[in-house]
């Protein structure tokens, strides 16, 4: 949901405060955040109740030894990229408040962004080759393709908003000290993202 | 729309569409007016009134009158619901799943939060529209969106779904079990994007409330209708994803293979339970509060009285939103739960009776020696109280768990949740609009025929419904295509008949509050700014009011329940009149 485009053109239409669209993202990302609850809550019930806690005995995920194993050490790496670009979009914040277009870091966190995508992409595409995919592996496999297209998914559209943002910047200059909400409420969108992220990467790969 | 000859605009951006015409299709159809939307919403959510009632008539129909050909339109029925104008059973399950789903989804919640909110919110606060006005009507149109989705389910092959409003997996996740996996999917996709609908609106209203109210306007001086669209808001914010994350687990166990609710994968049938339910009782509240909150001011304003209790009625909403998300599994008593359980969640459930008998006993302090003027907003605003006690009343029953085990799958449970869901928020929605009629489209709306609809309404409900109690104590189950083919029900079918009679008589009624919304705009008569002497904001301006609502910021000096203050000469003190010396005001 393009939420930060959104409140940043009705702002244009009708001038609501920039603490007032902030606070409306806040709204629309705990609603973000009960998504996400339902998914991984569900994925956790379903996990416990097939194959009991992690510490217990005869605790196996995946449940059964012809499931392949998640690429866990890639995906870390993935997650370094990740989290770096939540730091370098604020560096572009903090560029931007300082007068400065913010653009060479904004790029920066594009690049980064895209690069998670496309890693996810070829996790997929390296699963579907080893014979995982949504209908294989039983939950195993219905949660991880369900749950990771979710997250995916947001972090695609987080790019796309960030690269709204930077053609904007390029092209109209409009990010100053003084206002530049939407890029302060995209960057709030992406910190989210990356924060999912961690629990959704705790919850499938690492327990 | 002549209000704005602003001494002083609210803003610059106001206004200026007054000085141009702004073509039909940026008037009506991509509107940032938070007016036009909820006006939007209300005619969309007339529509579907239609569309839900037309299908609860084939319904009846089937349960009257098992297998006779239906009267007139039998045979332009798709072949997947009626054959040779006879419903069949599959059909009749489709009629019930699309049913529900068109009065939850696209009647009750648009109208109430919809139609209302959109447009009480920003009058009632003294702003001059929503925060977001651009993601307001982006909520409306992706809720025509999700609309034109569910309806296209009766076209494709298999038809629409049939597994209920709840759609219970396995049943509705398994293709090969419910024969309707593209009906069903469509249901799913309808669900979601009709979820995004009420984010984006629940988002903008609670925005809207905490950041745009006018001076003076505290939260404890806000409207009730205000305050209950807000914590309905916040429950929509919070409950809405977790239908919409469920949604998707079932659209990917139709479609993609997925295993959540299929045992065969590791997956669980009851994980959707308590999903849906986790969504689905905050919904009770969602389709209730806004309507406890538009019937408190319609008894304030004609009872002349200020409402009794203001602030405990505002606690008892808090208090409902909250209980609201601890009580899901009252609705699972029958499937399977651990008895310690069922016991915590048969507590939590009845303690919600506390702040709803608050609310009752308030509403009933607030007429209790008042002067009551007995206009068709007011009977439906009675009406809703008395339905709705016995709708809740019947909830206690359902909330032990004793009880439950033998009426769950009943007709009893069906008389429960109509006497909350009919008589209750759509005898509120038919008061309120009623009441802001003459607000919304500044003519009055007829009070003869307004009588007419009220007491037809009253009678052909509880006639309709009231049977469904014996019906269901007698043991007739809920979602069986035919009682008749069963020995203990047949000598129930003259009250099946009679349920189906008023039913039908209901159907036409709804017809003379059609004529009377279309004659009262042809030629009602014309509707001064305060037709009823009522204290809020919305009162204060034309009707309707022009585009930005208020010519000059108002300033709010007290609550909006003040009426009949003694050291006053007239009976109401609107929000906007400082109080004289000397007068005795409720509120600060």
């Amino acid at each position: 949901m393009s939420t930060a485009a959104l409140t940043h053109d009705s702002q244009e239409h009708h001038g609501a405060p920039a603490a007032t669209c902030k606070f409306g993202m806040i709204i629309f990302l705990i609603s973000e955040a009960m998504l996400f609850a339902g998914l991984l809550g569900g994925y956790v019930v379903l996990r416990i109740s097939l194959n009991g806690f992690p510490w217990q005995a005869g605790h196996a995920w995946p449940p059964s030894a012809d499931i392949p194993h998640l690429p866990v050490f890639l995906t870390s790496i993935n997650t370094v990229f990740l989290l770096a670009s939540s730091f370098t979009f604020h560096f572009s914040e903090v560029a931007v408040n300082k007068g400065k277009s913010g653009l060479g870091w904004l790029a920066v966190t594009i690049f980064l962004g895209s690069l998670f995508v496309g890693l996810q992409c070829y996790e997929w595409t390296h699963l579907y080759h080893e014979g995982l995919w949504f209908d294989t592996g039983g939950i195993y496999g219905s949660s991880f393709f369900l749950i990771t297209g979710f997250h995916g998914l947001h972090v695609a559209i987080g790019v796309a908003l960030i690269l709204w943002c930077f053609l904007r910047q390029v092209f109209t200059k409009c990010f100053t000290p003084s206002n530049h909400i939407a890029l302060q409420n995209v960057a709030l969108y992406w910190h989210f993202v990356d924060v999912v992220w961690i629990c959704v990467l705790t919850l499938l790969y690492y327990v | 729309m002549t209000a704005i000859t602003a001494d002083t605009p609210v803003n610059e951006t106001h206004g200026h569409d007054e000085h141009h015409d702004v073509g039909f299709i940026k008037k009506y159809l991509w509107t940032y007016d938070h007016k036009m939307i909820g006006l939007q919403y209300l005619w969309t959510a007339l529509a579907f009134l239609f569309i839900g009632g037309a299908l609860a008539l084939g319904v009846r129909w089937q349960l009257g009158f098992p297998g006779a050909a239906v009267p007139i339109i039998g045979n332009m029925l798709p072949t997947t619901v009626a054959v040779d104008g006879s419903i069949i059973p599959g059909g009749y399950n489709m009629l019930v799943t699309m049913h529900a789903t068109v009065m939850v989804f696209f009647v009750v919640m648009p109208l109430l939060i919809g139609a209302f909110g959109n447009y009480l919110i920003p009058l009632q606060i003294g702003a001059g529209d929503m925060a977001f006005p651009l993601l307001n009507e982006l909520s409306y149109w992706l809720y025509v969106l999700s609309g034109v989705i569910l309806m296209a389910a009766f076209f494709v092959p298999g038809g629409a779904p049939g597994t209920g409003w709840t759609a219970y997996a396995p049943l509705s996740a398994v293709a090969a079990y419910n024969g309707t996996p593209l009906g069903q999917g469509l249901w799913g996709i309808a669900i979601f994007i009709n979820g995004l609908s009420s984010i984006a609106g629940a988002t903008n209203y609670v925005t809207t409330i905490v950041n745009m109210r006018a001076p003076g306007m505290k939260m404890f001086r806000m409207p009730l209708p205000v305050w209950s669209l807000f914590i309905t808001a916040i429950l929509l914010i919070l409950a809405v994803p977790v239908l919409s994350a469920a949604a998707a687990m079932l659209f990917a166990d139709l479609n993609l293979g997925t295993s959540f609710f299929k045992p065969q994968g590791g997956g669980q049938p009851l994980l959707w339970q308590h999903l849906f339910w986790f969504f689905g009782h905050p919904e009770v509240y969602i389709m209730i509060l806004p309507a406890m909150g538009l019937t408190s001011e319609i008894l304030a304003v004609f009872s002349r009285k200020p409402i009794f209790g203001y602030k405990a009625m505002v606690y008892a909403m808090i208090a409902i939103g909250f209980l609201g998300f601890i009580v899901w599994g009252h609705h699972m008593f029958v499937s399977g739960m651990n008895l310690t359980l069922s016991a915590a969640f048969s507590v939590s459930t009845m303690v919600i009776a506390v702040p709803s008998a608050i609310k009752t006993f308030n509403w009933m302090g607030t007429i209790w020696r008042g002067s009551i003027e007995f206009t068709t907003a007011m009977c439906f605003a009675l009406a809703f109280v008395s339905m709705f006690v016995i709708g809740g009343l019947s909830g206690i029953f359902m909330a032990s768990t004793p009880v439950d085990l033998f009426v769950h799958h009943t007709y009893f449970i069906v008389a429960h949740f109509h006497y909350v869901l009919f008589g209750g928020s759509i005898f509120a929605i038919f008061g309120a609009i009623y009441f802001w009629f003459p607000k919304m489209f500044g003519c009055m709306l007829g009070e003869t025929l307004g009588k007419w609809h009220f007491f037809l309404t009253l009678v052909f409900f509880n006639l309709t419904f009231f049977p469904m109690h014996n019906l269901g104590l007698g043991g007739m189950m809920r979602r069986i295509a035919d009682p008749t083919v069963y020995d203990h029900l047949r000598q129930l079918q003259p009250l099946n008949q009679l349920c189906t009679i008023g039913a039908m008589g209901l159907g036409l009624t709804t017809f003379v509050f059609l004529w009377n919304v279309i004659s009262s705009l042809r030629n009602g008569k014309k509707a001064p700014k305060n037709p009823w002497n009522a204290n809020t904001l919305e009162w204060t301006v034309a009707s309707p009011p022009g585009h930005g609502n208020f010519p000059v910021t108002p300033v709010v000096y007290h609550g909006p329940y003040e009426y009949s203050v003694p050291g006053i000469e007239k009976d109401f003190l609107m929000q906007t009149e400082k109080a004289p010396e000397g007068a005795q005001l409720e509120s600060h």
